[in-house]
């Protein structure tokens, strides 16, 4: 491959420009710029002081500075982006904080999956916490069934009439009813 | 495994402090300093003075290199600049210019 995807690791810092071809995934932390023609992943609790330049941008951490995509800035739940978006497409996700001006300017390639992910330090969280608002809506579909219950239970008790309450057990009801009929007549 | 890639075709000018492994096959400039090995690939140019647990160059070198275990310069790697580590080997092939410090 001629470039590579570079990684900066969670535990490393950058003090200065980072610059070149390729894409490139940032755990750690730079201060400088980044400048790339490949894509640009920041994950979360990562961050960058300083503009950063790429592709495709999905960001997750934090960033002090500017962000311009020649494809797309994407800004996933979780980001924190002090500075401004420049990008054909820009995505702001629910739960990212932007303070800065936002413009769509160029014409938009065809959307394509990025090169490097974010990665997300707990998935599982992330995924119970989006579901559980997805499981919500259900409840009120549900309560409505209640009552057409309870209206079939008034319709069985008004053929029954005045009698007696249905007994618990059916079919153990069905057979003394009928031995009490038989006994009467 | 957390470590840090600088790949090919990027360059990083600065100042590099890290805890874990770095494995550059791009270019870096200024300084670099970590906790773990650090190994600099056939094409990797680092121009930096260079602390890490473990140091091998199979790249190019122009700099001081300091490493807490030792020092790999292997065939086809260049070093220009002094080495401080308490090991040290120099492959068949490889090219060195400058003066060694062993802790003796």
């Amino acid at each position: 491959m001629a470039s590579a995807a570079s990684v900066i690791g969670e535990g490393t810092t950058i003090r200065g420009n980072v610059r070149g071809r390729g894409s490139i995934e940032i755990r750690g932390h730079v201060e400088g710029d980044v400048e790339v023609d490949g894509d640009v992943a920041l994950a979360e609790g990562a961050g960058v002081d300083g503009n950063v330049r790429g592709a495709q941008l999905v960001i997750a951490g934090q960033i002090s500075g500017d962000l311009q995509g020649t494809e797309a800035v994407l800004l996933e739940r979780g980001a924190r982006v002090v500075g401004d978006l420049v990008a054909p497409r820009i995505g702001i996700a629910e739960g990212a904080l932007v303070r800065g001006h936002v413009k769509t300017e160029g014409e938009a390639p065809a959307p394509r999956r990025a090169q490097v992910t974010v990665a997300r330090r707990t998935p599982e969280r992330a995924s119970v916490e989006r579901a559980a608002p997805a499981a919500a809506p259900p409840e009120p579909k549900a309560e409505p069934a209640a009552p057409k219950e309870a209206v079939a239970d008034k319709s069985a008790s008004a053929k029954r009439g005045a009698g007696p309450p249905a007994p618990v057990v059916p079919a153990l009801g069905k057979a003394r009813g009928k031995k009490k009929r038989a006994k009467r007549s | 495994m957390a470590s840090t890639v600088i790949g090919e075709g990027l360059t990083i000018e600065g100042e590099i402090t890290g805890e874990e492994e770095f494995v550059i096959h791009g270019t870096v400039r200024g300084t670099l300093s970590t906790s773990g090995p650090v190994q600099v690939s056939q094409g990797g140019v680092v121009e930096a003075d260079v602390s890490g647990s473990s140091l091998t160059i199979a790249g190019q070198v122009t700099g001081n290199a300091t490493a807490q275990d030792r020092v790999d310069i292997q065939s086809g790697g260049r070093l220009l600049g002094d080495v401080k580590a308490s090991r040290l080997t120099i492959a068949d092939g490889a090219s060195f210019k400058g003066s060694v410090d062993m802790d003796v």
